[in-house]
């Protein structure tokens, strides 16, 4: 149902653009409606950066600048025409595009904003300092008319031109938001460590968002110096760039709808302004002021927010047919049966002075139940931290099913079949409970990127598979009632539900639980006791870290225990339970345990 | 999602239909257009502009206006920067559908319309901006006259008078990094290579510069005692301040950047500095610019000719107008390529010179209508900029 | 020679005034976490106040009283309003658009009071120039980096020696507790910025009569103001002051060598190189974040 509706929006889209130039009163004002499409596609672009990946940017005019002058350079000394020129201007933006997405690696928020304001002012200062090749701040006039293949396209030809590459660049980054991709840099934006742990390579996720915002920026840099026949770095400052900016937040970022309308009015906006500069410049700062403080979803963020109060939608799926979750938790393609076995032996880990693991040696048997526990400060955290890859140990190493693992990334380490839950919940708060759980089926995708952009057949295939495992397994943790609540609304114990469906979803051999119990009722215990012998009955292996003792007691197979960050013990429960350094460890001196005992 | 992408097409729809207004017409208007700086550091060059324009459209409606319609100015500010020149002549030309368009004070945004001004064929009138190519651009037909000075002429000028006054023959020049000093320098050096000369040294800075000292002793080194400026107040100051901080005082004559508050800016610093104009509201005027002065004062609330900066800029602008009128009269109609075949015809005497006639076809350097012989000589004193005669530093010319 | 000298001693002048606003965003972020974008703009108000005073026919010193006062209250209300709201944990940027956004409208409406043009401030230490080796500088130009390291080392003794400074700390550590403990944290907040303000203000002031005064005279120095403080490591103020003096140096070297467009590409591509290399800056402290 959801496709049909979109299918008819981009339809009324591909009429109004259709229309438009019938209504225009004169060549200027059509010229004013080109450059609102040239707008529209940075706009759609940087929405992927901004709205998505929820990365600021600050320098888009100088991806934009990149564009323009490729395209100017190569077409007044190189007779490059639009085609050829607009295939070299994305290539040149794509690559400082992904450039760009390297600080996110090092740096955070505030430093990363600065590092695009900075690039944007390189650009901006090399097209004054250059004058050879760019004109300086002369600039670059006299750009032959746009032609392709020889086809002359003036007037209403380039008009047809941008209107057709304006809806094309709406679809496809319309269909890469409702794609795996664009599920990953939401995930990646609201939690990078839950990413991670679902197997989402963090920092190609942000260059894939960089790359399609520089993309898009750089071609439509080309199509404006084509219309514009001239250049110069005037085009892109600073100011251009807050511009740029404000076109997506203050429509809606996330929104494809939202760029289309922040960009038409900020297109128009100038032009109501064009008594005085200063004018333009305040109008600027008001409504970036207006979206911080009244509209932080932007004109049309707030407008289907405030739509679906008065039309909900439906809260909880059907889940009456659905498959059973032995098949689910399968992946189809690599078969591997049963769970797997985690190795770890000598495991040290040191912070400074403080050795937080000293010589760990644990084995997770396959389909073993197999807990952690040790009393606080033990190194618990530090070790599941350490095996799912987050810390990386000194010295010693560990292997699942014998592939080595130490030394790799979270986000591979989750690839080889290893899920795990978090001891703080780490959801993607904004995703919806459904959503959350398809994010974790995200490593048994195999479509790309151009099967992504025009939906194709396998596409539709996969994403229907991954929706009919993501409902198999709201059964399974009995959230069918909330599957389109936003994740972070849900009471806290359903949360803990959900990070164990979001971590089945990628067919896991191993699955580490960290602390499930916590904060949990004595009845929802009972209910994860139950769940977690399910679990292991399909064949999944599972480390538990846990302080319930009673649960440990039921549910584990063998319990290996920590105390500062030394291994004292590790058989089954009920030798642990009377093991006297155990009981010292949790208890304090036997003596005052014989007491409590007698 | 769905339902409301509805709701938002319509919504976009409605809006885009409603920015783009419905309305057609095929004779121009009798309106001239006016891109000029009117923000940004050089705003006193646009508002020269402006008031000149102003002034003589209303003694034109005074009088009946052209060919029974009033004009009006119409204003859009470019802040200096060429694209928005550029976007205001297809706005003026194509929106407002104007008859002509009066150019502004930076040379850069000249140069930037000229490609659009002749691709849609609307006659373009220069007021201040001196670019060399901004007329003689080698088009044909050229759209681009100008009622101002010319740099190739300013520069020969400038280097004649920077040769009298140096004693150590060595003249060097610094001139902004835009489309008017990189314009400028060529000219320079062809006027220095006609007196047989060369420059001992010729540096660039760029606008917002506040630290030329770099500059300054490369040119002090060369022994220069006579420098040429092709520099705006704002970093004339600041050369100024350098060479003060250096200890070097060389003579300095500059084209008519340096006509607006380096005076205030520069203090006892600009003492000296001669500046080259078309035109002074300073000191002893005559009549017929005294009853202008007049109307200036009491349109704008100015007290003193030397609250009027750029000075230059309103007479030419004054007299672009007065040329522009004569020209649709003599057209008989407001139409763009009859108006610009009229403007050949036309005699003036106008403030700045007396036209005669204003320009001429059959010489491409003749679009521009002042000639070197009009260009007159003003001097920083005391935080007034004089006709030279009227300053101390009169006697060494 | 010569040259070199004089590139060395212009650098340091022009240093110390990036110097100074990197000042301003440590004291912010010594305490917030946080630090007004548009920190660039109380430099800006100090100077055009104290001129519009002036023409007021205010006496030189009440002007400058006044414009201080002003610029502080400004750097208080903005963080109260823009700031505060937007700063609730350690990994939100909304602050940097707030005041983004604060500033732009305020450049717009001071532009449209004051003009587009660059206006003198008079002041005794640059009627003349004094000559060091040859090389020409005037005394308010070796002011500021002397200011500059007072701001430094008197702020540096304040956050070790006083209560007051010791609280600012414990306030970037860790608010809650800092509040448990009794500190009124909304109060240091407020004291850090209306602090960096006035001395914003104050910087302002003291460099108008080399630069002149304009509206857009905040944009530039903020900018490069914020980036000295991440050079430096905006942690720590000897660094942020060691960075904008280099930089300083840096940017007339590469002005006089080559031109003044590639001082502007030299610099900020040296500020990104440096982010990449030490994220927390040449001078500042590195910081771990537990899973």
């Amino acid at each position: 149902m959801r496709d049909r509706s979109t299918y008819f929006g981009f339809a009324l889209f591909a009429v109004f653009l259709a229309l438009v130039p019938l209504t225009a009163a004169n060549e200027y004002s059509l010229r004013l409606f080109m450059i609102f499409f040239i707008y529209a596609v940075i706009a759609l672009g940087l929405n992927v950066l901004v709205g998505l990946a929820g990365l600021i940017s600050l320098g888009q005019a100088g991806l934009f600048a990149l564009g323009s002058y490729a395209g100017a350079i190569l077409s007044t000394r190189a007779g490059f025409d639009l085609v050829t020129s607009s295939i070299v201007a994305i290539l040149i933006s794509s690559v400082f595009g992904a450039l760009l997405a390297y600080p996110t690696v090092r740096v955070r928020g505030v430093y990363l904003a600065v590092i695009t304001i900075a690039f944007g002012l390189i650009v901006e200062n090399i097209a004054i300092e250059l004058q050879s090749l760019t004109g300086g701040t002369t600039g670059i006039s006299g750009i032959p008319k746009p032609s392709a293949f020889g086809i002359s396209l003036l007037g209403m030809r380039y008009y047809w031109v941008l209107a057709f590459i304006l809806f094309f660049v709406a679809l496809v980054t319309h269909n890469l938001k409702r794609s795996k991709y664009g599920r990953a840099m939401l995930a990646v934006s609201q939690s990078e460590t839950a990413a991670q742990s679902v197997g989402l390579n963090v920092t190609s996720i942000r260059t894939l968002a960089f790359v399609v915002s520089a993309g898009t920026a750089g071609l439509a840099g080309v199509l404006y110096a084509f219309l514009n026949s001239y250049i110069s770095p005037d085009i892109f400052t600073f100011s251009d760039s807050v511009r740029f900016l404000l076109m997506v937040i203050f429509g809606g970022a996330g929104t494809t709808t939202g760029s289309l309308i922040g960009a038409l009015i900020l297109t128009y906006l100038p032009e109501y302004l064009q008594q005085l500069q200063y004018w333009q410049k305040f109008a600027y700062g008001l409504l970036l002021a207006v979206v911080m403080f009244v509209l932080p979803l932007g004109v049309f963020g707030t407008f289907a927010e405030v739509f679906r109060r008065f039309r909900p939608q439906a809260r909880s799926a059907d889940v009456t047919n659905v498959l059973p979750v032995e098949d689910a938790v399968r992946d189809q393609k690599s078969g591997a049966p049963g769970g797997a076995e985690l190795a770890a032996s000598g495991l040290t880990v040191r912070f400074g002075g403080l050795t937080a693991l000293n010589n760990v040696a644990l084995k997770v048997r396959p389909a073993e139940i197999h807990a952690l526990i040790g009393p606080n400060g033990a190194g618990k955290s530090t070790f599941v931290n350490t095996v799912t890859g987050f810390y990386q140990p000194d010295s010693g190493h560990f292997d699942i099913d014998g592939a080595k693992l130490n030394g790799q990334a979270p986000h591979t380490i989750a690839r080889k079949g290893f899920a795990r839950t978090f001891q703080n919940t780490e959801l993607f708060g904004e995703l919806s409970v459904m959503e959350n759980i398809m994010v974790g089926y995200q490593r048994r995708f195999t479509y790309n990127f151009l099967d992504a952009a025009i939906r194709s057949p396998r596409f539709n295939r996969q994403e229907d598979e991954c929706k009919t495992v993501a409902l198999s397994l709201l059964a399974f943790v009995h959230l069918a009632d909330y599957a389109h609540e936003r994740a972070r609304f849900l009471p806290f114990g359903l949360q803990r539900r959900l990070e164990i469906a979001r971590a089945l979803a990628a067919a896991p051999r191993l699955l580490l639980l960290d602390e499930p119990a916590a904060g949990l009722t004595t009845q929802e215990i009972e209910d994860l006791d139950g769940m977690i012998r399910r679990i292991a009955s399909l064949g999944i292996s599972i480390l538990l870290i846990e302080h319930h003792v009673d649960l440990i007691m039921s549910v584990a197979d063998r319990v290996t225990v920590l105390d500062y960050g030394v291994v004292i013990a590790s058989d089954v429960p009920p030798v642990i339970q009377d093991n006297p350094r155990v009981v010292e460890a949790y208890f304090g001196t036997p003596a005052i345990t014989a007491r409590v005992a007698s | 999602m769905s339902d409301n992408r509805k709701a938002s097409i319509y919504l976009a729809a409605i809006i885009a239909a409603a920015s783009i207004s419905a309305s057609a017409s095929a004779q121009q208007e009798p309106c001239i257009g006016n891109s000029v700086a009117l923000t940004g550091p050089a705003a006193f060059g646009g508002l020269a502009v402006k008031y000149g324009a102003e002034v003589a459209i209303d003694e034109i409606n005074e009088k009946g206006g052209v060919l029974g319609k009033k004009l009006s100015l119409i204003q859009y500010d470019d802040a200096g920067a060429p694209p928005r020149g550029v976007d205001n002549v297809r706005r003026i030309a194509l929106s407002d559908k104007c008859v002509a368009i009066l150019g502004g004070y930076h040379s850069t945004v000249g140069l930037a319309q000229v490609d659009a001004v002749n691709e849609i064929g609307i006659p373009w009138i220069g007021t201040t901006g001196a670019n060399t190519k901004i007329i003689e651009n080698g088009k044909s037909p050229n759209y681009m006259f100008r009622v101002s000075m010319k740099d190739k002429w300013v520069a020969q000028y400038l280097a004649d008078q920077a040769l009298k006054i140096s004693k150590s023959g060595k003249v060097a020049i610094m001139f902004e990094n835009t489309g008017w000093g990189n314009g400028a320098i060529g000219d320079f050096k062809a006027g220095m290579g006609a007196k047989g000369k060369e420059a001992s040294a010729a540096e660039t800075f760029n606008w917002a510069d506040q630290d030329m000292t770099a500059q300054v002793i490369r040119i002090r080194d060369s022994g220069a005692d006579t420098v040429v400026l092709f520099a705006l107040d704002r970093e004339g100051n600041q050369i100024l301040r350098s060479m003060d901080k250096l200890g070097y005082k060389p003579t300095i004559v500059s084209a008519w950047g340096l006509a607006g508050n380096l005076g205030e800016l520069a203090g006892p610093l600009a003492n000296g500095v001669r500046v080259i104009q078309t035109y002074s509201w300073m000191g002893d005027m005559s009549p017929k610019g005294k009853a202008i002065w007049e109307k200036i004062q009491k349109k704008y609330g100015l007290k003193d000719p030397s609250e009027l900066k750029m000075g230059s800029a309103t007479a030419n602008s004054y007299d672009a107008v007065y040329i522009l009128a004569k020209a649709i009269e003599k057209a008989g109609a407001y139409d763009w390529k009859k108006v610009r075949d009229a403007l050949y015809t036309v005699e003036l005497q106008g403030l700045v010179a007396n036209y005669k006639p204003a320009f001429d076809a059959s010489n491409p350097e003749r679009q521009d209508a002042i000639l070197p012989e009009n260009y007159q000589m003003t001097a920083w004193s005391d935080g007034k900029l004089l006709p030279i005669a009227q300053t101390p530093y009169g006697k060494s010319q | 020679m010569q040259a070199v000298v004089q590139y060395v001693l212009s650098g340091l002048a022009i240093g110390g005034i990036y110097a100074l606003v990197a000042l301003g965003f440590h004291i912010m972020w010594s305490a917030a976490r946080a630090v007004n974008f548009a920190h660039g703009d109380t430099l800006m108000l100090g100077a055009v106040l104290t001129i519009m005073g002036i023409d007021a026919g205010l006496p030189l010193s009440i002007a400058v009283a006044v414009s201080i006062a002003a610029s502080c209250l400004f750097g208080v209300l903005l963080e109260r309003f823009a700031v505060r709201p937007f700063a609730k944990t350690s990994a939100s940027i909304g602050w940097m658009l707030t005041t983004i956004a604060v500033g732009i409208m305020l450049e717009a409406l001071v532009t449209m009071r004051f003009g587009g043009f660059s206006r003198a401030l008079p002041s005794p230490g640059v009627t003349h120039a004094i000559s060091i080796f040859g090389a020409g500088v005037y005394p308010q130009e070796l002011l500021i980096p002397v200011v500059a390291i007072l701001i430094m080392v008197g702020f540096g003794w304040v956050r070790r020696r006083t209560l007051i400074g010791r609280a600012m700390q414990a306030v970037s550590f860790d608010r809650s507790a800092a509040a448990l403990m009794g500190i009124n944290v909304n109060a240091i907040f407020a004291l850090s910025f209306g602090l960096a303000a006035a001395l914003g203000g104050a910087a302002g002031i003291l460099v108008a009569p080399v630069t002149q005064a304009s509206a857009t005279m905040g944009l530039i120095l903020g900018l490069k103001g914020f980036a000295v403080a991440i050079i430096g490591g905006i942690t720590s103020a000897p660094g942020v002051v060691i960075a904008g003096l280099g930089f300083g140096i840096l940017e007339k070297f590469v002005e006089g060598y080559i031109s003044t467009a590639a001082r502007e590409i030299i610099g900020f591509s040296v500020t990104i190189l440096v982010l990449l290399i030490f994220p927390q800056g040449l001078f500042g402290k590195r910081e771990v974040f537990k899973v």
